[in-house]
Order: structure tokens, then sequence, then C-alpha cells
């Protein structure tokens, strides 16, 4: 995202580009909503309760969308400059703190959007040691509130956690810390109603909570179908763009109607016989963000050893941590959805115990980790991961390099460092 | 007996139980080669030395270790232990977390309570038992000791392992002041209020308004600058670790706020919690130089 090293992701779906296509166009609305009109909005983790924002007609600036789109915008670098002048360490976490750094550099000639107004409140979850004092300093700049969400700690350890979490979730992510969000998502509730005068209808939520399952249920449904398949009909690319960006505006029309429109793509696809690639030979498993500054490193093996990258978690996940029975409970399946979002992705028994599965749900051969040098969170549970899936038999490969940040990245180098690793292992 | 892991943990809970053997320790000058296998990079350094150890056997004698979840590194690492005990490839204690919340809301203060009743619950510890622990405590409190002569040097920023650098501070001829990570990790909350009926509430209430580690909520440009006054200090040093993912945010902050306060500083990041990347004499001539 740093540097785009300009090789380009392959696009073979035609709901990519209408993916695209909205998530540009909602760009500019959110921009007309919240700079030129003076909406009330609210800067928010990705891992935090959207829905409540949704059910509200609050808009909402995703710090990962956010970063993302500071990124696009070739400001990544000049940015992490400021974070330097104003005497942070470099090797501060780079995931969370592009927005902050934005604030901090404080040019609205040259900012996005000319930088952001004053936001309502900062949401986010405090699942690491940095979290809190990023928002918090954000907050501070720009001169509103920082409301932190709890990441409490998880006793029910179920390594099988995602093969009945849509009907279990009760007992799979406890009572307690799913009362305890609901407790907190109420407080929040009551700081939006307060500060915004919008009010929060829970029929609404009720509503909402089925329209994200039906999306989810078709995004799940396309990914079972495409796990089966030989060819992987779609590349990991666009499986994250065709989940992520209705993921960002889950529930809503667009979102459930784009999700079917993926369903029936995928469908097609395999029906038809067709891949990503045209002589699929290795199947790659990807852990990790997705590297945002060479998309076209995912396809760089493709026509050389028939590698294909055919998981990544963002498709699967929509299944075991979105789809929820709603029991009559929209709040607590809600917080259910939302309480351990990061800690299965991250934290043993539960991240290694569903890329184990995963990996043999999918067919995979190998699996290639991102391992980033300056965060905790991103790296952990990699080594746990990675000893569970080569007692499976699946050959691991640990790669050094950071999503968002691409001084440490040499296309050339990686591509080459996975097909080197793939010969050793016998898989070309 | 029983150990703990990190800040923020019911101590007189633990007391209370008549097994509490104190935090684990750690040796962080030797090399881990069990450990790294399992823990990625930006772990701590003790939590190399710890996990190393459990997997050597070194606290096989023990019955439970209670880490707490005020620090990443220590509630990381016991779903580690957790996850390394099922697949049978650590014995050993029974690994337990606490549960602590900081966030200034009646949720986050509920949590801790109810964390410290379960904790009491777990190990069959009385109301009564903790109440004499409390008032033991309150008895046995003493004043501060008085400042040992000399200028003084305020420590601040990441725990050091041990009296190391403080002793690099005493070295060039400063009176250090400033916790060990080891002396943070065994001291008790304070001010807990005794007679209340409800030791468990008070305790629960008091931890979570004392919040002193990584994870609490305040200002900590303030908070260096007055723990600089409190000492009289003529000099501060600002030393951070490479893995230090959460107090080095506050870096610019306390080091803005101690040169507003007219404190001369040496701020020092991305360093080795060894101490043994130069450090000695980047705080002797500093020293030398304030002294001057």
């Amino acid at each position: 995202m740093t540097t785009p090293t300009g090789q380009r992701m392959r696009q073979t779906l035609a709901c990519t580009a209408a993916a695209n296509a909205y998530q540009k166009q909602f760009g500019i609305d959110l921009k007309r909503r919240v700079v030129d009109e003076g909406e009330p909005f609210a800067i928010v983790q990705a891992d935090t309760p959207h829905e409540i924002f949704h059910v509200m007609d609050i808009p909402i600036i995703t710090n990962q969308w956010w970063s993302a789109y500071i990124s696009a915008k070739q400001l990544s670098g000049r940015y992490f400059e400021v974070m330097a002048e104003h005497g942070y360490p470099e090797n501060s976490c780079k995931y969370c703190s592009l927005g902050l750094a934005c604030t901090l550099a404080n040019d609205p000639k040259t900012a996005p959007w000319g930088g952001l107004p004053t936001p309502t409140v900062l949401v986010a979850r405090l699942t690491c040691d940095c979290i809190q004092h990023v928002f918090g300093q954000w907050a501070e700049a720009m001169g509103t509130e920082f409301f932190a969400m709890e990441a409490p700690a998880w006793e029910h350890k179920d390594p099988r956690w995602f093969a009945h979490s849509n009907r279990d979730w009760d007992e799979i992510y406890q009572p307690d810390r799913i009362a305890l969000m609901v407790s907190e998502m109420r407080d929040l509730i009551t700081l939006l109603e307060k500060r915004t005068g919008r009010r929060f209808d829970e029929a609404k939520l009720h509503h909402l909570m089925e329209r994200i399952n039906e999306q989810e249920g078709y995004i799940w449904e396309a990914n079972q179908a495409l796990a089966k398949a030989r060819p992987c009909p779609v590349s990991i690319g666009e499986q994250m763009s065709n989940t992520m960006i209705p993921q960002w505006h889950r529930g809503s029309d667009w979102a459930v109607n784009h999700a079917r429109r993926f369903r029936d793509e995928v469908l097609d696809r395999i029906a038809q016989g067709q891949g990503a690639a045209d002589d699929e030979r290795i199947r790659l498993m990807w852990i990790g963000a997705g590297v945002w500054h060479d998309p076209g490193f995912y396809q760089a093996l493709e026509e050389r050893m028939g590698a294909v990258f055919v998981w990544s978690m963002y498709m699967p996940f929509a299944g075991p941590q979105y789809i929820r029975e709603l029991k009559d409970r929209p709040m607590e399946a809600l917080a259910s959805r939302i309480c351990s979002m990061n800690e299965v992705l991250h934290l043993p028994p539960w991240m290694n115990g569903w890329m184990e599965s995963e990996a043999e749900r999918c067919g995979l051969d190998a699996a290639v980790v991102l391992l980033p040098p300056d965060n905790r969170l991103s790296q952990s549970g990699t080594r746990l991961t990675a000893l569970s899936l080569e007692q499976a038999g699946i050959p691991v490969l640990m790669i050094d390099a950071d999503m968002v940040d691409a001084k440490n990245w040499d296309h050339d180098r990686m591509v080459t460092l996975v097909g080197n690793f793939l010969t050793e292992k016998g898989l070309a | 007996m029983i150990a703990s892991v990190g800040t923020d943990l019911p101590l007189q809970v633990l007391r209370a139980t008549g097994r509490y053997a104190g935090p684990l320790t750690w040796d962080i000058d030797r090399a881990f080669p069990l450990a790294g296998q399992w823990l990625e990079s930006k772990f701590a350094t003790w939590a190399f030395s710890i996990l190393e150890d459990w997997a050597q056997g070194r606290f096989d004698a023990l019955d439970a270790v209670v880490f707490t979840r005020s620090d990443d590194n220590a509630q990381r690492l016991y779903y580690y232990v957790c996850e390394l005990r099922r697949r049978g490839l650590l014995r050993g204690p029974e690994p337990i977390l606490f549960d602590v919340g900081f966030i200034g809301r009646a949720t986050s203060a509920a949590r801790t309570v109810a964390s410290v009743r379960a904790l009491a619950s777990r190990f069959g510890v009385s109301d009564a038992a903790i109440e004499a622990e409390l008032v033991r405590a309150d008895a046995a409190s003493v004043p501060a000791p008085a400042p040992a002569a000399g200028p003084a040097c305020l420590l601040a920023g990441t725990p050091p392992p041990d009296e190391r650098v403080s002793a690099m501070i005493a070295a060039a001829g400063f009176q250090p002041h400033g916790d060990t990570l080891e002396q943070l990790w065994a001291r008790e909350c304070p001010g807990v209020a005794v007679g209340t009926g409800d030791p468990c509430a008070a305790i629960g209430h008091r931890l979570h308004e004392w919040q002193p580690g990584p994870r609490g909520f305040f200002n900590r440009g303030a908070a260096v600058v007055q723990a600089a006054r409190a000492v009289s200090a003529k000099a501060a040093v600002l030393w951070f670790v490479e893995e230090d993912e959460a107090l080095v945010w506050h870096l610019p902050a306390q080091r803005r706020a101690l040169a507003e306060a007219g404190i001369p500083t040496l701020a020092l990041s991305r360093r080795s919690w060894r101490a043994d990347d130069g450090l000695d004499a980047e705080i002797t001539a500093f020293l030398k130089e304030v002294a001057a």
C-alpha cells in the first residue's frame, strides 16, 4: 500500500467491478454526508458492532477502511513520516495508526477529503496493547470522546467452535461475555441517542440481523461450493472484494443482493468448470491480512507452477462468525458475533482449530503465513497454527512482511521465496 | 502453591489462600529454544523466559498460575499455555486468567468485582479470610522511605527486568527512582477499604480504579512529571523496549511534559530489555552532562 508494485489483480467476475464501483460511490456519498452536510458520524474499528450505527442511520468510517483509503491516495509514506516527526518510534503499529497520523499531520490541502471533521465518537474493542492508546490520542486530537469496549477473558475453549457457532453461540462465546457486550452496546446506544438525537429501534435491529443472515448465507453457500470445486473458480482477491465490500454495508439491500449475485456467479463458473487459473496443480492457503500493496502477488505463481491461492480468512469467516440464529434475542446474537471476532482469528485454540479444519475442508496443499514484524496482534497465534497445520501434513511458509507497509516487500523476491518453498516441499 | 503473572491482580485473595508463592520470575540472559518455537517475536522477553521454564518443568511444583488480562503479553501467554497443555506439549500448573476491566464505566467495574469473586470461589477462600488479609495488609502498610542522598533521576517507560538499569544510573552518581517489572508484579493494590462486609467488592472496585499496568486510562504525561517531582528529580530517563506496544505511545507526550517541567530527559525507544545495547554509556554521558 505504501508503494504499489504495479502488479494488478486479474478479475474474472462481473460482480467484482460492480462491488468496486459501489464502494467508490459509497465513498463519495459518505464524504457528502459527513464533510459537506456535517452529519454526525463515528470512527470505528472493524470488530465493533457496526449494526448499531446502521440501525440508527449514523454514518461510520471504519479505521481499516480509512487506512486503505489513505494508502490508495499514496499518502501512507508521508503519514509514517509524520508519526516519526511527532516522536513516535518507527516500529509503532502501522495498521491502526494511519488515521491518527492523518489527523496529526493537520494538512487539509493534502489530506483525503481535506481531513475528517470531528466525529461524535470513536469506538474500539481493546483487543491489543496499542489500540486504546491510539484511539485515545486520536479522540483527544479530534476533540471528541473515545468509547472503549472490553475484550474480556474467554475461558470456554472449543477448538471446533466453528462447527456450531451459528446455533450454540450462548455456550461458545460464554453468557457472561455476551451479557457484558450487550451492556456496553446499550451504553453506546444511550451515548449516540444523546449526542445525535437519532433513535435506536430493536425491531429494526432484528430485521437487519435477519438480512445479514441472508447475506452471509449466500457467501457461505458460495464458499462451500468453492471448497469442493476443482479447479478453484475465483481468486482470493475477488473473494476478498466480494465478501468485504458487502461486509462494510452488511444487511443493506445492496449488500444482500450483491452477495446473492456473487454466489450465482461463483456457482455458474463451477458449473462451467472454469478456474481462477488455467492449470491448477497446487492449492494454497493464505493466513493473515491481505497484502494490499501487491495484489498481483497471489497470482504470480499460477502460470509457472500452477500454484493457486484458494483460501484466505475473509470469505469462509462469513459462515461461522456472522450467521446467527436470532432466538428472539438480536442484541445477544449481535454481541456473540462481535465479542470474539478478533480472538478467533488470533488466539489458540480457536485460530488453529479453525484453520486446520479449513485446510482439510478446502483440500489445501500448503500454507503461507504473513508475519508482520511490528505487530504482536497480527503475529499472534501464527506459530501454533503453523504447528497444527504441519502436524496435519500441511507444509507452512512464514513470510516476514507487513500488510500495509511495502518497505520490506519485494514482489519478485517474495514470489521466488514461495516458489522455492513449494519446490523444496516436493509440491512443484 | 499458586503463582501470578502480571500487575492488577487481587493479591490479597491469593495471599488469603495461604498458598501464594509470589509472581513468577525470569532469567532473560539465556536462549529460549522451546519457547522460541511457539511465541512470535513481539512477545516480551519475560514471556519467553516463563514459557521456557514452564516447558522445562521448573513450575511443576505449582498448582496454579494466575495471569492478568491487563497486559497483552500475559493474557496471550495464558492462551498459548492452555493450548500447549491441551496438545500435551506442556504439563505443570493450571493456568487461570483473571479478568480485570479498566474502562471507566460501571460495566467494567462490575466485571472486575465478579472476577474477584470467581477467583476467591475457585480457590475456596472465604470472605472472612480475605477480610483478615485486608486488615493485615492495612496494618502492615508503611510510609515510603525517605529519598536517599544525592541528585535523583527518574526511570520511566518500559519497566526493566531488574535493577540493571537503575545500577547504570547509580553508577553515574544519581539516585535512581523507578519500578522494575518484578516490583510492579509484586505490588498489592493499595487503599482497599476494610470492614465493608464485602471484601471482594472492595478489592474489585479498587482494582478497577488503580490501573498501574499498560492498559490504564490516565494522562501519562502529567503522571510522569508528578512522579519526577515527587522525588525532586534532576533528570529523567524514558526507556522503551522494542516489544513495547502500549506505553511507548505516550513517549511524545511524556517527553513534552518533562521538557515543559524543565527536567532534562534522555528518551530512548526500540531498546533491548536486556539493556545490553550500549545503554550504560548513553546514561553515563547524559547524566554527566546534567551534572555539569
